[in-house]
């Protein structure tokens, strides 16, 4: 029983992790980025890149390395996100909302098939592995370089949700969350901030990709798709474009396919998931945390 | 601009449409045959995009080797040989549309088909255009039930590889055996067969038959499935990459008895993927590959200086499939379809890395070959030839 | 944020040529002679095999066009319909021998089913959560596929017998079966339930207020939509033989709503135009061998920025100019 709340909570928190992106951009632009999951793909093979140019490293400097790349990496995929909402977003602001929804799914196919480009498509296994030992805690076998990866990504989320609620820059999304024109009326710079929730929210994104790339080993150009699929449904559980309710959303989407697997069997875990999930939203419709808004496609 | 001229606009585009492209190939132009010159095409369709992108490669470079040795040695009825290629992205459609464009293309001989759910629907297509077909890889019961007769299939079928899982299972005397695929027809076949033989009564048992989502990277919560039901013997029928994953799992949540594979498992990738030391005395159930095959070595070699990379999935198996196309072409003396089909079904002791070949009735393999494989220092090895 | 958009219309004098053009009622007997004059151009297996699947595709987004284009629902889930069609006369034409023109209304009767049983829980959720409700019906519906042994588990169903003999005719028949399900729904679009779904797409509240039942009206787009998803279906399952768990992923629900975006909403050349688009494109691209999947994503950014409200957008008739 516990192993399976831990199984659940420690890849819920990747989900989370991802989520956050889906969540602050579909905050201030209403829109889902499908690209999201790929920013994750690219952020796993930039660090990839990292450690391979880096040469090796030497055992039990695993984890301090680790966190060095991290950071690099995370200011790669944040640019790359600038970039992606700079060429294919910010043009279509004045258009439908689904017109969005077209680059979106185009930038995905060309970052996944242009990662396959530049570095083939069979997959690719890191060079720095989190292994280790695992200890018995409560029942549940747990090892330190599991609990160094949610602590990390615990960090990451309290800084966000810090920077989203505490200070000026996050008062500037949330103020474009709710009303873009006025807040540009207000003398709130919406292209910089906009750009910038694009940089945070694909940090993180990449952030994940590293963690999963160390601890998983294997990498592919494709292996963005899935953890996407994943990181939307997760946003819209929690309540889409509310950050702590996303965070909630990952953990419990973790904790029902973990739980799913163990109650009816691998093959039925997505059915159970999204099961609950429809039944969910049909009694309560904006989510864990979402508030009801109103608004059309 | 009124609506009659725009009607003149519409006929004059479609007139000078149908004037350039129509020459010949449409339903009024007359039949045309590639010609007996130039070289003899055969058709690979093989997953180059889709989430199964990774195999193609092997398969295209394998075949790609194949038909540049026999070409070196002055090719087949006096003619080159030449590879054509299409993505069937694992899709049926896409493979419909692929395997259209090869038979357009004029290709004698299919040599392709890895997804079975891709290479199905490409039966017809290939069997109306009177087009036989080897299939490297693609194995699935499906194939053979419908007992086409330009249908031959090179790989070994899951029910002969249930039975070399089964022989070592017990000859390894494990009692309870946890069976994982990942509910693609290829890895459940194998592992329902599996399962039926240990359901028979006396010797070992099925602990669990646990099924998984390909293409993730957390298996966490089909281990603890499989661990619950206390197994002292895993077999995964599925592919490498989650292979390398389940294998690196399993040990992490302290499993430490046996752990097999099936063959879309061996690559030196699972061994990469797995780390090392979890990888260390993983078995695997495989027909003969040039690893091996006593004096194979200088194959992997000349494939590996060729391509840049080793040998893969089913590179063997598609090499094997140009080489038996070339041999049933030059057996036949004709490319034609019937002849050629005839010439297959008349081989007897070709030889090939799964052993000398004769098709069975249904145009499988009389004898699968299926070995035992055990990863020593990161590289399958042979542990046992089921003799 | 969408109805402001639409006020700028295209400004050239160029522009407006082509906008002239693309309204002028001529396009869809043009393309559709164009369908029937395509085999006497190019007959080969290769483009018959394409051109079907572009038609089957034309269908499909059709059918999503009036749940998402006239009616403003986003559906990521579309192909649980495509699905069902595809699984019901697969089944009943290999399990009971029936010929596959007698499965047409059991798969009629079934897709009205899901769609009732999708649409009636979940058409009071607003678009984004309708979005996620979808996709997981969608998802649902391809892993039962994929699980159950009456739908042949993941190697999925074979040996489905076609409608017609040979490729050319079932081309033929195609074409026929998707002009008339285009133009079906293109009426319907213009009927008085077509004005209260595009009631309901510009704003919901007022719709509500100035009478309309939404539930109701919603729910008759939402079935109609499946009705065309399904028959598609039947016709994929007659043109491939052979249907599996694979063919009905995310992706092609993806790429269905892509067409539909592509062409313009609501727009029924445009959605036609849209599909041809999206479904030959990679076909276009096939020689590019590696880079294929890479120009098609790229094309589609820089199609959309080019023409940001679809390739052949929708102008409602009441707007003034």
């Amino acid at each position: 029983m516990s192993q399976l709340i831990w199984n659940g909570l420690f890849v819920g928190s990747f989900y989370a992790l991802v989520a956050l992106g889906y969540t602050m951009v579909y905050g201030v632009m209403k829109l889902l980025n499908f690209a999201h999951g790929d920013l994750y793909m690219l952020g796993a093979f930039t660090g990839f890149a990292v450690l391979g140019a880096a040469g090796g490293v030497p055992p039990g400097m695993a984890l301090p390395a680790l966190l060095g790349v991290l950071v690099v990496t995370m200011a790669v995929t944040g640019l790359a996100g600038v970039a992606l909402e700079r060429v294919a977003y910010r043009p279509l602001r004045a258009a439908p909302r689904l017109s969005l929804l077209i680059t979106a799914v185009g930038a995905s196919f060309a970052l996944e098939y242009g990662m396959r480009a530049v570095a083939g498509a069979e997959p690719r296994v890191y060079p720095v592995r989190l292994g280790g030992s695992a200890a018995e805690v409560l029942g549940a076998r747990i090892t330190v370089q599991q609990i160094a990866l949610v602590v990390v990504a615990v960090l990451l989320m309290t800084g966000l949700n810090l920077l989203v609620t505490r200070t000026r820059e996050g008062r500037a999304m949330r103020a474009i969350a709710l009303d873009p024109r006025t807040s540009a009326l207000m003398g709130i710079n919406v292209d910089a901030v906009i750009s910038r929730t694009f940089f945070l929210g694909s940090a993180l994104a990449g952030a994940a990709g590293v963690m999963a790339g160390a601890y998983y080993g294997k990498i592919d150009f494709l292996m963005g798709f899935l953890i996407g699929l994943k990181a939307f449904t997760a946003a819209v559980i929690g309540g889409i474009g509310n950050i702590p309710g996303t965070m909630l959303g990952g953990l419990l989407l973790g904790l029902l396919e973990s739980f799913g697997t163990w109650w009816l069997g691998g093959q039925w875990r997505d059915v159970f998931a999204f099961g609950v999930l429809i039944l969910f939203l049909t009694v309560r419709p904006t989510g864990l945390l979402g508030e009801r808004v109103t608004e059309r496609v | 601009m009124g609506e009659s001229r725009l009607a003149t606009i519409w006929s004059l585009a479609a007139a000078v449409t149908i004037l350039t492209a129509g020459c010949g190939q449409g339903l009024l132009g007359g039949g045309q045959e590639g010609g007996d010159q130039g070289p003899i095409a055969l058709g690979m369709l093989v997953p180059q995009s889709g989430s199964e992108a990774a195999v193609g490669p092997y398969m295209r470079n394998a075949a790609q080797f194949a038909v540049d040795e026999i070409n070196g040695k002055g090719g087949v009825l006096g003619r080159k040989l030449e590879l054509k290629v299409a993505d069937d992205a694992c899709d049926a459609q896409t493979a419909v549309a692929g395997a259209g464009k090869l038979v357009t293309e004029g290709v004698v001989v299919s040599v392709g088909g890895y997804c079975s759910g891709a290479t199905l629907p490409t039966l017809p297509v290939f069997g109306k255009a009177g087009i036989p077909m080897i299939i490297p890889a693609a194995n699935s019961q499906e194939l053979v039930d419908q007992h086409l007769g330009h249908v031959f299939l090179i790989n070994g079928t899951g029910t002969q590889q249930a039975a070399a899982a089964m022989a070592w299972i017990t000859k390894q005397g494990a009692t309870k055996v946890a069976l994982m695929h990942d509910n693609t027809s290829y890895s459940k076949d194998i592992a329902v067969r599996t399962k039926k033989l240990l359901d028979e009564p006396g010797g070992p048992e099925t602990a669990i038959l646990e099924a998984v989502t390909p293409k993730e990277s957390d298996y966490s919560a089909n281990i603890t499935n499989v661990l619950g039901a206390k197994p002292d013997f895993v077999y995964w029928t599925g592919y490498f990459q989650e292979g390398g994953l389940i294998t690196r799992q399993l040990r992490q949540a302290g499993y430490k008895d046996a752990i097999m594979v099936g063959d879309g498992s061996v690559s030196g990738k699972l061994a990469e993927i797995a780390g090392p030391e979890a990888a260390e005395g993983v078995y695997a159930t495989m027909t003969q590959t040039p690893e091996t095959l006593q004096g194979a070595g200088n194959w992997i070699e000349a494939y590996t200086k060729k391509f840049g990379s080793p040998p893969g999935p089913y590179s063997n198996q598609s090499y094997d499939a140009v080489r038996l196309a070339a041999e049933a072409l030059k057996n036949a003396g004709s490319t034609d379809g019937t002849k050629v089909i005839a010439a297959l079904e008349a081989i007897n002791g070709f030889p090939m890395f799964s052993g000398p070949l004769k098709f069975t009735a249904d145009h499988t393999l009389s004898a699968g070959g299926f070995q035992i494989l055990v990863i020593r220092s990161g590289r399958f090895v042979l542990q046992d030839a089921l003799k | 944020m969408s109805a402001g958009a639409r006020t700028r219309g295209p400004g050239t004098r160029l522009g407006r040529a082509v906008s002239r053009l693309l309204d002028s009622g001529w396009a869809g007997l043009t393309g559709l002679a164009a369908a029937l004059l395509a085999p006497f151009v190019i007959a080969t297996p290769y483009a018959l095999s394409i051109m079907t699947s572009a038609a089957v595709f034309v269908m499909l987004a059709s059918g999503l066009n009036i749940v998402v284009g006239f009616c403003g629902l986003l559906d990521l889930g579309y192909v649980a319909f495509f699905a069902a069609g595809a699984y019901t006369a697969g089944v009943l034409s290999t399990r009971f021998g029936l010929p596959l023109l007698a499965t047409v209304p059991a798969v009629i009767a079934v897709t009205v089913v899901a769609g009732v049983v999708i649409g009636a829980p979940t058409l009071r959720l607003r678009s984004d959560y309708l979005a996620i409700v979808t996709l997981g019906f969608g998802e649902i519906i391809r892993i039962t596929a994929g699980n159950l042994s009456v739908t042949g588990g993941p190697s999925g169903i074979y040996g489905i017998p076609g409608l017609v003999d040979g490729p050319v005719a079932f081309y033929y028949l195609t074409v026929v079966v998707v002009s008339l399900a285009v133009a079906g729904a293109s009426r319907l679009g213009r009927s008085r339930l077509g004005r209260a779904w595009r009631f309901v797409r510009e704003d919901e509240d007022a719709a509500e207020a100035m009478g309309v039942h939404t539930y109701r009206v919603k729910l008759a787009a939402y079935v109609a939509g499946a009705v065309w998803g399904g028959l598609a279906g039947v016709l994929f399952a007659a043109q491939l033989s052979a249907i599996s768990p694979g063919s009905f992923t995310f992706l092609r629900s993806a790429l269905v709503l892509m067409a539909v975006v592509l062409g313009g909403m609501g727009s029924t050349p445009g959605v036609v135009a849209g599909a041809i688009v999206i479904s030959l494109l990679p076909e276009v691209l096939r020689d590019l061998a590696d880079y294929q999947f890479f120009a098609f994503g790229v094309l589609l950014i820089v199609v959309m920025l080019v023409r940001p409200q679809g390739l052949w957008p929708h102008r409602s008739r009441e707007a003034a100019p």
